[in-house]
């Protein structure tokens, strides 16, 4: 049996444990699912110094405080990593590698990214040997040695200047032409200046070279196209980062080309009740107060998403009456002027319906649940089960007589 | 940490003395890939109790037994059986993997 949730949260960076704080001070039966160490890829900083509140904090500290926090209100964590979804229903269901299976009203996608691979010769062979991604893990591995970093990004240069700290020499490779960083200018003018670092321009990295530990890689200057090989004990790739939004791949979630999830601004994504925050949607700044903002964003419209949708389902299953469930598109007056017709004849005939109208650009699941294809539809209902269609395209009098009969 | 950690004496005993079927992770304290990939094995071991054993290295302590294996980061997952080094997993390494590998020096 799937055991059932309210909220279901894919992932625990900052993204996924705002929106779980939010969940929980709303009473929604909370799950967090988390694939690693609770905090993503904030985990991974050793300095935060524009969090809102906290001066300076490390990643680990701030990041078990907004688990803490999300915990006192009640909000459950699994360790785990989730597989497969299916969002096609109004329960959404979801499917783990421990093969756990879960229920959720509302489910929201906080996976975050990860690194990108370059996936060149040498490059898995000698992960760990002289490959590197990490530099809190691995800068002390290379005291005294040449460094080559690849990148320019906030990460590759500022991670390349931690490394300064142990190595002989740090060469940074970058793309572009030279003195263009692709990081924060205040990195950029430090870097620039820094004796211990060299950069290498409008290169790119063809292969790591090594038998058994790495001894140094071949780069490609893309002006001229020659091709030279430069010594180094070490090599660190930090080449941007990739969604990890693999498992949605079937769920019917749009996406940009490289798999970014796009939402609206209430973080909706292309599925009703589903929602997307933090690092793996398409947005403007990837921070740790952007995303948190995200969650409580996705949170609060989860909540309201389902107090509707349980609303609807109360009101439908619980009316005395017959229900006529009429679907409209408020754009188009055609739809609105049957509206007040349908309005009228349930009038004539003493409020003999309960009439729920339904706005097709709100109301997309309902839509899908009910088979309708084109407004203005009619869907009879009696308690909770749909028994008769009804032809929208009728005139008044007929329509009276159609549902006098009902 | 629930793996037993190893000093450079230990590590001669059981490695090469014992040759017992065995891997060891080299770690940092600090280092947050340490912190995925330790939960990891801790979650295994009791499944291969007996069998297959669980050791760990905190290369602070235990620099040189670090410098022995050419390593040059952290985490690594080391496999050994009956003396022999048997290869190892580098970085994040996913369960499935280290299974994969387990499977493979126990053959």
């Amino acid at each position: 049996m799937a055991k059932e949730y309210d909220l279901l949260i894919i992932g625990g960076g900052p993204g996924g444990l705002a929106a779980a704080i939010y969940g929980g001070r709303a009473k929604l039966n909370t799950l967090v699912i988390n694939k690693g160490a609770v905090g993503g890829l904030a985990t991974t900083t050793r300095e935060i110094v524009n969090y809102p509140g906290y001066v300076n904090v490390t990643g680990p500290d701030l990041m078990k405080d907004f688990k803490a926090h999300a915990e006192s209100f009640g909000v459950e964590f699994l360790k785990d990593e989730v597989v497969e979804v299916d969002f096609s229903q109004e329960e959404k269901s979801i499917r783990t590698k421990k093969k756990k299976e879960f229920q959720a009203k509302a489910v929201i996608i906080a996976c975050g990214s990860e690194p990108r691979l370059l996936d060149i010769p040498g490059e898995r062979r000698l992960r760990g040997s002289g490959v590197a991604y990490c530099a809190t893990c691995d800068a002390e591995c290379f005291e005294g040695e040449d460094v080559v970093v690849i990148g320019s990004g906030d990460q590759a240069i500022e991670e390349g200047m931690y490394v300064t700290k142990y190595a002989k020499k740090v060469t940074v490779i970058v793309l572009h032409d030279e003195g263009i960083l692709d990081c924060n200018k205040v990195s950029a003018e430090k870097a620039l200046a820094h004796k211990k670092m060299e950069f290498i321009w409008n290169s790119t990295v063809e292969e790591v070279i090594g038998d058994e530990e790495v001894d140094g890689v071949k780069i490609k200057n893309i002006k001229t196209g020659d091709s030279k090989t430069i010594a180094c004990k070490g090599i660190f790739f930090w080449v941007g980062m990739v969604p990890s939004t693999k498992f949605i791949n079937n769920a019917g979630i749009n996406t940009d080309q490289r798999g970014y999830i796009l939402t609206n601004e209430m973080m909706e994504t292309s599925v009703d009740g589903v929602y997307a925050v933090g690092d793996n949607r398409v947005k403007y700044l990837r921070q740790i107060v952007s995303a948190a903002g995200d969650g409580a964003t996705a949170a609060v419209a989860a909540e309201r998403y389902i107090d509707e949708v349980k609303e609807f389902n109360d009101n439908i299953s619980n009316s005395e009456k017959t229900v006529l469930l009429v679907f409209f598109d408020p754009k188009l007056a055609e739809s609105l002027e049957f509206l007040s017709m349908m309005e009228r004849v349930n009038g004539t005939l003493n409020s003999k319906f309960n009439v729920v109208k339904i706005d097709v650009s709100m109301k997309k699941n309902l839509f899908k649940k009910y088979g309708v294809t084109t407004v203005p539809a009619i869907v009879a209902i009696e308690r909770g089960n749909v028994f008769e269609r009804v032809d929208p395209a009728l005139d008044e009098s007929a329509l009276l007589k159609k549902l006098e009969c009902i | 940490m629930n793996i037993e950690k190893l000093n450079s004496t230990k590590f001669e005993e059981i490695i090469y003395e014992q040759e017992c079927a065995c891997l060891v992770i080299f770690f940092r304290k600090n280092c947050h890939v340490c912190k995925e990939v330790i939960p990891e094995l801790e979650e295994m071991e009791p499944e291969y109790k007996d069998k297959f054993l669980f050791y760990s290295v905190d290369i602070e302590e235990e620099r040189p037994l670090f410098q022995r294996f050419t390593m040059k980061s952290v985490p690594q997952v080391l496999f050994f059986n009956k003396g022999e080094y048997r290869g190892k997993i580098a970085g994040l390494a996913e369960r499935d993997d280290i299974e994969e590998k387990i499977a493979e020096v126990m053959g």
